[in-house]
């Protein structure tokens, strides 16, 4: 039986718990939404190019259906509903936050423009996203790269070669070829695509990426 | 580098596997030397002679309760990425009696029944194929219990929330729940303890 003067390994213990135990009412470990944001690093991250990709690399990796991205719509649900990327997720601005989008997940936002999706970058970033990236140009980009390609005038073969490709995944993408003559004069619409997200294996439709598991934790 | 690793993407998933793996197996072994490879040592809590498996996980408990805290207090984890689960309160509730009755009855939690069978226990290997028998059926049964097994949700619940209290004030108050615990256990022990009985 201890004496009650002992300090032994067991008490010294208790008194360290007891003691971070208290002083734990002084602290505050949850950070809320105020952020700390190293902007030499963001800077670096623009300058370097590293913070988009571009349509053509996008429309590739749907084509080869790589699942090891989350694409990210941030325009309202119309707009979405109306036309979207193949294999999009439509997460307006507001609901970033609340998402569910992992921090070590690649990410690729977009929107018509560029300054929603440039916002919604920033915002991410600051929260620790280290994968987020945008897509360059955004939609209408999308449009004009992708889904509606430009023939070139006089190309030469390496030209005509890379044009036949685009042809393709335009095809792909429910698109076509378009002159510079012809850009004016109809309306280039977009057709939304068969299935809202692109689960489906139709082998001519525009849609070959997988939606992106989400991933289950726990023990 | 910030903290929880995994989500600040430092390593990847097949890294993540390594260090879980390592977790894993130093998790085992600690379970083991405290002597919770025993079906005896763990089932003797219940007949209050024998506490250590819950000093030992309440020491645990507190240790990296105040770690985390400590941890994000000074900025180096980021609490809001700790993954938690929902609170289903009903299947919580059931599902905790259920293990709790075949921890009493088999002598293991599922854990240390993996600690006992790698150290050649032969019952731990019959509650191992229980476990795992269990699993299959509920998994076959799954659509039967689905709607119980999502009812009660609560969303992630914490404890500062419920309480309406602040997180560190809750930090306090598990210490001083433990320290109560410890002294109830030691006075337990040697109230229904076999005196001397067993090393």
């Amino acid at each position: 039986m201890m004496r009650p003067t002992e300090w032994t390994m067991n008490r010294v213990l208790a008194v360290t718990a007891l003691a971070l135990g208290a002083l734990a009412m002084a602290g505050q470990p949850l950070r809320g939404h105020v952020v700390t944001l190293d902007t030499q690093e963001l800077a670096a991250i623009v300058s370097a190019d590293v913070d988009h990709v571009r349509p053509s690399d996008l429309a590739d990796a749907i084509v080869r259906g790589a699942s090891d991205y989350r694409l990210i719509d941030l325009r309202d649900e119309a707009a979405f509903a109306q036309y979207h990327i193949p294999s999009a997720e439509n997460v307006p601005l507001t609901r970033l936050p609340d998402a569910g989008l992992g921090r070590n997940e690649k990410i690729v936002l977009y929107a018509d423009g560029g300054v929603h999706t440039a916002q919604a970058w920033m915002l991410l970033r600051a929260q620790g996203y280290q994968g987020v990236t945008t897509l360059f140009g955004g939609l209408d980009a999308w449009k004009n790269d992708v889904v509606f390609p430009m023939t070139p005038t006089n190309p030469t073969p390496a030209q005509a070669a890379q044009f036949d490709r685009a042809l393709h995944v335009a095809q792909f993408f429910g698109g076509h070829g378009r002159t510079a003559t012809a850009a004016g004069d109809a309306p280039l619409v977009m057709t939304p695509p068969a299935t809202p997200t692109a689960t489906s294996a139709g082998p001519a439709a525009p849609k070959g990426a997988p939606v992106a598991k989400k991933k289950k934790e726990g023990c | 580098m910030n903290a929880p690793f995994f989500k600040f993407g430092a390593f990847g998933d097949e890294t993540s596997l390594i260090v879980a793996c390592v977790i894993g197996i130093a998790f085992g072994w600690f379970l083991e030397r405290a002597g919770f490879g025993s079906a005896k040592k763990l089932v003797s809590q219940f007949y209050l002679n024998d506490l250590a498996v819950f000093k030992v996980m309440f020491t645990a408990i507190v240790t990296a309760m105040l770690g985390v805290f400590y941890l994000g207090w000074m900025g180096v984890l980021d609490l809001n990425l700790l993954y938690l689960t929902d609170t289903n309160l009903w299947p919580q509730l059931v599902g905790g009696l259920v293990l709790g009755v075949g921890f009493v009855v088999g002598g293991y939690c599922p854990g240390t029944s993996l600690v006992a069978i790698a150290t050649g226990k032969i019952d731990a290997i019959f509650f191992v194929a229980g476990v795992l028998f269990g699993v299959l059926a509920i998994g076959e049964a799954f659509p039967l219990v689905r709607g119980f097994y999502e009812s009660g949700n609560f969303g992630r619940l914490t404890l500062p929330e419920v309480f309406h209290l602040s997180y560190g004030m809750v930090v306090f108050l598990v210490v001083l729940m433990a320290l109560g615990g410890f002294m109830l256990a030691e006075w337990a022990e040697r109230h229904f303890g076999p005196a001397n009985e067993e090393a």
